[in-house]
């Protein structure tokens, strides 16, 4: 597989691998490398995060030179096994969706009240243009789309714990055009998607997704649920997403259930065989 | 205890380098967005160049000592001790009942570092003290500053020192900060022309500018590229990727350095990367009316100036007081 290095910065290296396609392979490479690069740091690594399909190294220039790392990562990629050998350890974790909440429909409307009037906020929503714009014939079907697929957690990033899932049955065909410019505030639990991403807030932060849902809290520091107890994010890359309809009113009610630790999380232990995956996607 | 008269706009704390392996799990490390006056700040009075200590935007804030100690003050403004004026660049005294202040500044740069000797001695959370504003993680209770907020102070080690003149920054209103190439630059993003525009231009620092991310004016850049395919409808889209701290990043025409507690990663080309020497001036842009102008330098001399920045935080480069 092809890899490209590029300098970011003069203590970070970008290395992309493969072309710029929509391959999930790719991601299934970036996830087993960086696990490669972690137990086999090379002298001077810091830390490293992955995209989509690609890793970004953080070195530090005082401990190794940048020819040693190159070097290091060469030898890295040539030892990664066969793509479709891969087991990568996966959990299915299953969420409640209330689409178009009154949440994120305020979050449109401040923006097209105080940022701009775009045609992805008619109708004080961003629902009605995902579904213009995939060319589906209503709400239903975009819903239908998205409650039935597993999301593959690709990397989390942008936000804590913000997971970047797409679609794991043969593409959803969906795919629509960010914000510009950037949503300033989006509600923590927004489901949105850019691209052909799908992606949940996890704290209000800006964001540039058309919002779509909102669901449970998916990062919390102070670790109210049990969920949380090891660690604050819930998503970590090669996890799948499937969600499940709610009405808003029930939404908020298992949102009130979580905070107070009497709600638990659906969570499974799944690994994901790769193989498996290619054969259905053939 | 350090008490909090006046937070001014944002005051928080930071410690640096902030909460290092995060990145993945979509944590920037938090911390000084000026890390220079920062770190020079806890030298100079005793402490570890990274331990926890008060980031104050426009220089505004007030508090009030309940302990004795030392303090130093880094950055912009006026300061003043009980009412009277006290210098910068150099620990000073401090007994109970004292009151350290300072108005917005009207000068140059735009943050003021507060040190106590002791460090601010909050819980550390995910491996640091430092305030990660858009996580609510760190700093007290995961949340700026605030009026009555109490302080607990570590304890100190005896040091007091002063930064000699010809060590201290200087700060601008028309800045130039030193930028690597890409990672996604000219010429299979950018055209030439854009990158040339790109280093000679003068940008202006936009007002909607905090610990995120510092925006510059908005720019139609040519593009190299029709589209982005896949990543997107604009060329400025990629398929979403890591960023590095200090991160230029062009968002249809918008380009903004990220900050401290900015986005980790996203769909958005990187033009650019702050220096890491030169990261510190990002911190003292004042935003709605500086402007910056980028220079391109190379791997070598990055690093060259990254010695050159480090020199002045060494405390045997320091004057003793």
């Amino acid at each position: 597989m092809e890899q490209t290095c590029r300098p970011a910065g003069d203590r970070h290296l970008l290395v992309e691998y493969g072309t710029a396609e929509l391959n999930l392979s790719l991601n299934f490479f970036v996830v087993r490398a960086l696990a490669g690069l972690t137990e086999d740091p090379p002298p001077g690594f810091v830390e490293a995060a992955p995209g989509f399909r690609s890793i970004l190294i953080h070195y530090d220039p005082a401990r190794t030179t940048r020819s040693a790392l190159l070097d290091h990562l060469a030898a890295l990629h040539d030892r990664q096994p066969d793509i479709a050998s891969l087991v990568v350890p996966s959990r299915r974790i299953t969420l409640p969706i209330a689409f178009d909440d009154s949440a994120t429909r305020r979050a449109v409307e401040l923006y097209a009240a105080t940022i701009r009037a775009a045609p992805y906020t008619e109708g004080g929503n961003n629902i009605d243009y995902i579904v213009a714009q995939n060319g589906l014939p209503d709400r239903e079907a975009l819903y239908e789309r998205v409650l039935g697929t597993e999301w593959w957690t690709a990397f989390t990033g942008f936000a804590p714990g913000l997971p970047f899932t797409f679609s794991l049955r043969a593409p959803t065909g969906l795919s629509v055009p960010k914000y510009n410019p950037t949503r300033a505030w989006t509600p923590e639990g927004a489901v949105g998607m850019g691209g052909p991403c799908l992606a949940v807030f996890p704290v209000e932060s800006p964001g540039s997704y058309q919002l779509i849902g909102r669901t449970l809290p998916i990062f919390d520091v102070l670790a109210r649920n049990d969920v949380f107890a090891e660690t604050p994010f819930l998503a970590r890359a090669g996890d799948r997403l499937r969600f499940v309809r709610v009405e808003e009113g029930r939404l908020a009610e298992i949102r009130r259930l979580v905070l107070a630790n009497r709600y638990t999380y659906q969570v499974q232990d799944a690994p994901f065989a790769v193989a498996d995956y290619l054969g259905r996607a053939a | 205890m350090l008490e909090i008269i006046d937070p001014g706009p944002q005051a928080t704390i930071q410690d640096y380098p902030g909460r290092i392996g995060l990145a993945s799990r979509g944590v920037f490390p938090a911390g000084p967005v000026d890390d220079l006056a920062f770190r020079l700040a806890n030298v100079l009075v005793g402490n570890e160049p990274g331990a926890a200590a008060v980031e104050i935007p426009t220089g505004k804030f007030a508090v009030k000592a309940h302990f004795r100690g030392l303090a130093a003050l880094c950055g912009t403004g006026d300061p003043t001790l009980n009412g009277a004026p006290v210098p910068k660049w150099e620990a000073i005294e401090l007994a109970p009942g004292d009151v350290l202040a300072c108005a917005a500044s009207a000068g140059a740069g735009f943050r003021l570092y507060l040190a106590v000797s002791g460090g601010i001695d909050v819980p550390e959370v995910l491996g640091a003290r430092a305030l990660h504003t858009m996580g609510g993680i760190g700093g007290l209770d995961g949340r700026p500053l605030i009026r009555g907020d109490l302080l607990p102070v570590g304890t100190p080690t005896p040091r007091r020192l002063r930064v000699p003149q010809s060590l201290r920054p200087v700060y601008h209103r028309h800045w130039e900060v030193e930028v690597v190439r890409g990672p996604q630059a000219d010429p299979e993003f950018l055209t030439t022309a854009d990158w040339h525009e790109f280093t000679t231009a003068r940008w202006r620092v936009n007002l909607n500018s905090d610990r995120l991310g510092v925006s510059l004016n908005p720019h139609a850049f040519a593009w190299a590229r029709e589209g982005a395919g896949l990543a997107g409808d604009h060329p400025s889209n990629v398929l979403d990727a890591s960023y590095p701290p200090g991160g230029i990043i062009v968002n249809g025409d918008v380009p903004t350095i990220l900050g401290p507690d900015g986005p980790t990663s996203g769909g958005f080309t990187v033009i650019a990367t702050v220096a890491r020497a030169a990261l510190w001036k990002i911190g003292q842009l004042r935003p709605g009316q500086d402007t910056v102008r980028f220079r391109q330098i190379g791997l070598d001399e990055a690093d060259a100036l990254a010695a050159h920045t480090e020199f002045a935080l060494d405390p045997r480069h320091l004057e003793p007081r």
